[in-house]
């Protein structure tokens, strides 16, 4: 047993990292608890897309703030985490997929995303590694990456220098609430603290479940590949109109591609593993949006676990009859928005009133009741 | 489309070949794959097309060699050769890319007998051009008939160092000096397991002899202190080393030379068992992390056998043997033999195996990877080739709190290059435990994941059309 | 070039002659000799250069793992360990500015 906290996080990625952060850095003494290493998880194995092109629409505003975030880690963060800004593409090649692109890129820049639609060849000035087929694309300058492997050493030294007193290869196995604030319990110890964020993505459900709150969270098995490092064949961030592309190449050369394409696993193993044919169609598509891809190589495929709530939109607030606990995960396109959203909910935390609404799962927990409710009946 | 079989065995050396020659003899259909253009694996190396050997002695392994192919070639097994395996799925299907294209597989069970290969300690200068390993001098002498060098030094420890420098002798190479890390009292305290293989000791011996009488210097105790050279090696510096492999105070000498030949055992390739996430444990004997498997060569992976020095350094005679017995035990999980018949053959296959275990170990022992060598690395030696990595980063990585060998590659990139860590994951491991004061097996070992080898996208993604990529439903928007 | 690294040995027949270029230069090679020890033995050591020190890198493991002697054939890049020689193939080094940092 340790002395009481005024905060546990649970689940050090990304949402959680940065909630300890900036709850350390307003003067509350923080624990974080994370079942493997910071930002080890879905946050340290993402393709580190910054874009407003595959956000969803209710997001883009968060999205812009937390670009802004991502953009000058090197000041809150001290780590600039390899983030480049630069221009973005998302790809029509068929007819269907230009009158998609054009209707969400519309609904997107109705959100104050600066979206513009350009012809097949302006992207191509735009983006000399373009393949010829392009219809129409979506352009955005509010865009670029981040390098997501980096993210780990940057979370940990802030973390550290903050005082956060963090606690990595610790699966926490019971959280209970009782007179003196919330137990969150592990193998070999037991953590008391009078505030509690479950920020552990796709565990959020099991977890929830422990307070007999039930918030169902599908688990995404998403996979991404890279290729070694080759001269610069591409200088934008490219995706396309389904959203199911994400592809850019670092500063030192490497190509990382991604899209959300499936492979197979569950959050009880912990383990996910790639489908082969999947791993093709997402390269596929890729050298054929930029086709001198196909010279290089592939040296490594991987998966990681994406939070998805029933709305797909984030579970970011007050956790329904607990004071004091809070849930923040699940935001779709998480490491994107990831830093805004955990910062507003800090503001929550701390007794102030966030600059924008948080993502409150009462509306979750009111479908899947209702849906418990017809299933029982039927 | 998938093409089935009842058995899949990926990698054609002594072992895959010996365990797909014992299943397809029962009965099973068995798939054979390997990435070179014959069976062989790397010690029984065929030469390469269009050459043969027309005078000299034809080595035992140029014999074992033949006798594989020619064994193969008469079997029923189908064999797919210059197919490189890039990812396996439990169940199982195998994935390879052939020169025509993609290809899939599936089997209910898949013998993974991947091989070894080399390990060298940095010091200043291992990657210079014109420094190659020890095996790499072995295929260049066996299968294309190219003698190292000009003028050469042959460095490093274990029994291939011998077998090299006696071959590049007797092809009449320009030896200049052998430097084995070991003494000789290293070897006599060998000797009681090396006797029990009087005809592979007689070889070893012969190696020596053959060195000696060509009055080419062997410096015991010595070892390669740094190469030098602007675009590729020119000059090799030796100086002495202890019992335990750290330099110690003593006069350096300087070779001029074409070729550094030098080498610092084996590691056990066991990429299949650590992308099926197949139980492993770390032997320092054995090679490094090597499959946890029963007396047939079954992994903890239902289905997955792991044989040969894929599953551990022991050698090709060990290697043949063990694929004879999974081979069997794959034919009798496949209800093929009769349990009487069965035992009967393993109780024979077993008493052979266990004839070489004080053997195995012997050699084990001289080619281990030695800790004190590792802990005499410059801060500025790069340990990682492909990314650049120095001593001095990993050191650093350690302080900055990476616990394990993924956490070290995430914050300093060693081990994420092309060569996947192969190169560098037995050294970098040590280098990480020692810096955090931990045991060795704590620091973990590099996770599996495809491609197994890399793999041109080109070759992945074939000859398609827009129309024919299966994209998935739109996200939400 | 430079002095060569590796010696063809006596007592061989060899696939026919055949000739190699590497960026532009013609090297003497068997047909089906490893692309890897035709460079070694015709002086040719210097591959590549490392990614982030630019330091000279040429062929370790000649077995297709250590990912030293990339070459560049037809714009794809190869290991040159595991391509046997055929007529008339026409090889590109990675120059060392092609490596981003």
């Amino acid at each position: 047993m340790s002395e009481p906290f005024d905060l546990i996080v649970v689940g050090g990625g990304v949402h959680g990292a940065t909630v300890a952060l900036f709850a350390a850095r307003g003067g509350l003494r923080v624990a974080l608890i994370e079942r493997d290493q910071i930002c080890r998880g879905a946050s340290g194995v993402n393709a580190g897309t910054l874009t407003m092109q595959m956000t969803r629409v209710a997001l883009i505003p968060y999205a812009l703030q937390a670009h802004a975030m991502w953009a000058s880690a090197q000041n809150w963060l001290g780590h600039d985490v390899g983030v480049v800004v630069c221009d973005g593409l998302s790809l029509a090649f068929t007819e269907a997929e230009e009158e998609l692109l054009t209707f969400r890129a519309g609904k997107r820049r109705d959100a104050g995303a600066p979206i513009s639609l350009v012809s097949g060849k302006r992207a191509q000035e735009i983006e000399p590694g373009l393949c010829d087929d392009v219809r129409v694309a979506g352009w955005c300058r509010v865009d670029g990456f981040a390098n997501a492997y980096l993210t780990g050493l940057a979370y940990r030294r802030a973390l550290v220098s903050a005082g956060v007193v963090l606690h990595e290869q610790q699966v926490v196995i019971g959280i209970d609430s009782g007179a003196m604030g919330y137990r969150v319990l592990t193998k070999n110890r037991v953590f008391i603290a009078r505030r509690l964020v479950v920020a552990s993505g796709v565990w959020i459900e099991p977890m929830l479940a422990w307070l007999g709150v039930h918030l169902p969270i599908k688990v995404l098995i998403n996979q991404l590949s890279v290729t070694e490092r080759i001269a610069p064949v591409m200088r934008t961030q490219v995706g396309i109109a389904s959203g199911l592309l994400s592809l850019k190449q670092y500063s030192h050369g490497t190509v990382v591609i991604g899209g959300g394409w499936q492979g197979k696993g569950d959050r009880t193993s912990g383990q996910g593993d790639i489908v082969a044919g999947n791993v093709v169609g997402n390269i596929r598509l890729a050298c054929h949006a930029i086709p001198a891809l196909r010279r290089a190589r592939l040296t490594r495929s991987w998966t990681g676990f994406e939070a998805e709530t029933a709305d797909a939109l984030p579970a970011a607030g007050a956790i329904p009859g607990f004071p004091d606990a809070y849930v923040c995960g699940s935001v779709h396109s998480g490491y994107t928005s990831g830093p805004y959203i955990a910062k507003l909910l800090v503001e929550r935390i701390l007794g102030r009133e966030p600059e924008m609404p948080l993502f409150p799962i009462d509306r979750l927990l009111a479908s899947a009741a209702e849906t418990k409710r017809k299933e029982s009946a039927t | 489309m998938s093409r089935a079989f009842d058995l899949i065995v990926i990698g054609a050396g002594p072992a895959g070949g010996a365990a797909a020659l014992a299943a397809a003899r029962h009965g099973l259909s068995v798939g054979l794959i390997d990435e070179a253009a014959a069976a062989g694996g790397q010690i029984y190396r065929a030469p390469a097309p269009g050459m043969v050997m027309l005078s000299g002695k034809r080595d035992d392994d140029a014999n074992a060699g033949d006798e594989l192919r020619a064994a193969l070639a008469a079997s029923r097994v189908q064999a797919f050769y210059s197919h490189r395996v890039w990812t396996v799925a439990r169940g199982f299907q195998v994935d390879a890319a052939g020169e025509d294209g993609h290809h899939s597989f599936c089997a209910p069970r898949v013998i993974a007998a991947n091989g070894g290969h080399e390990r060298l300690v940095p010091f200043p200068g291992w990657t210079l051009p014109g420094v190659i390993g020890l095996a790499a001098a072995t295929i260049l002498m066996k299968s294309q008939g190219m003698m190292p060098g000009g003028r050469v030094v042959v460095a490093g420890c274990g029994p291939l160092l011998m077998a090299v420098a006696a071959k590049i002798v007797s092809g009449g190479g320009d030896l200049v000096a052998v430097v084995d890390l070991a003494g000789p009292s290293d070897w006599i305290s060998a000797l009681p397991g090396l006797v029990r293989r009087c005809g592979l000791l007689r070889r070893g011996l012969g190696w020596i002899l053959a060195i000696g009488k060509a009055r080419v210097p062997i410096y015991f105790r010595h070892g390669v202190r740094a190469a030098e050279g602007s675009d590729r090696v020119a000059r090799v510096v030796i100086g002495p080393v202890d019992r335990a492999g750290a330099p110690v105070v003593g006069s350096e000498k300087v070779f001029d030379v074409d070729m550094l030949v030098i080498g610092h055992g084996l590691v056990a390739s066991s990429e299949v068992p650590r992308l099926l996430r197949a139980g492993m444990t770390y032997d320092r004997l054995l090679g490094g992390w090597v499959p946890d498997v029963d007396p047939c060569g079954r992994t903890s992976v239902e289905g997955l056998f792991a044989i040969g020095d894929g599953a551990g350094i022991r050698g090709a005679e060990p290697a043949a043997i063990a694929g004879a017995i999974a081979g069997l035990a794959a034919a009798r999980d496949a209800g093929r033999i009769e349990a009487g018949a069965f035992d009967t053959s393993m109780t024979v296959f077993g008493r052979k195996r266990r004839s070489y275990h004080a053997f195995a170990s012997a050699i084990g022992g001289l080619m281990a990877l030695r800790p004190a060598q590792v802990a005499a690395i410059a801060p500025d030696t790069v340990v990682c080739r492909c990314e650049d990595v120095t001593r001095a980063s990993i050191d650093a990585a350690a302080r900055d709190g990476a616990a394990d060998v993924n956490q070290l590659k995430h914050f300093t990139r060693c081990g994420m290059g092309p060569c996947q860590g192969r190169m560098c994951g037995d050294v970098a491991a040590e280098l990480l435990a020692r810096a955090r004061s931990v045991p060795r097996q704590s620091v973990g070992y590099w996770t599996g994941r495809p491609p197994l080898r890399p793999l041109p996208l080109q070759d992945l993604v074939g000859t398609f059309s827009y129309s024919d990529i299966p994209i998935p439903s739109p996200a939400p928007l | 070039m430079s002095a060569p690294a590796a010696t063809r040995l006596f007592g061989w027949q060899r696939g026919r002659p055949v000739r190699v270029a590497v960026d532009g230069v013609p090297l003497f090679a068997h047909e089906g000799e490893m692309l890897a020890a035709v460079l070694l033995a015709a002086g040719v050591v210097r591959l590549r250069s490392s990614p982030l020190d630019h330091a000279p890198r040429g062929a370790f493991c000649l077995m297709g793992l250590c990912q030293e002697c990339l070459v560049r054939i037809d714009g794809v890049t190869r290991q040159a360990c595991l391509v046997p020689v055929l007529d008339g193939l026409k090889v590109q080094l990675v120059a060392p500015y092609e490596q981003t940092p």
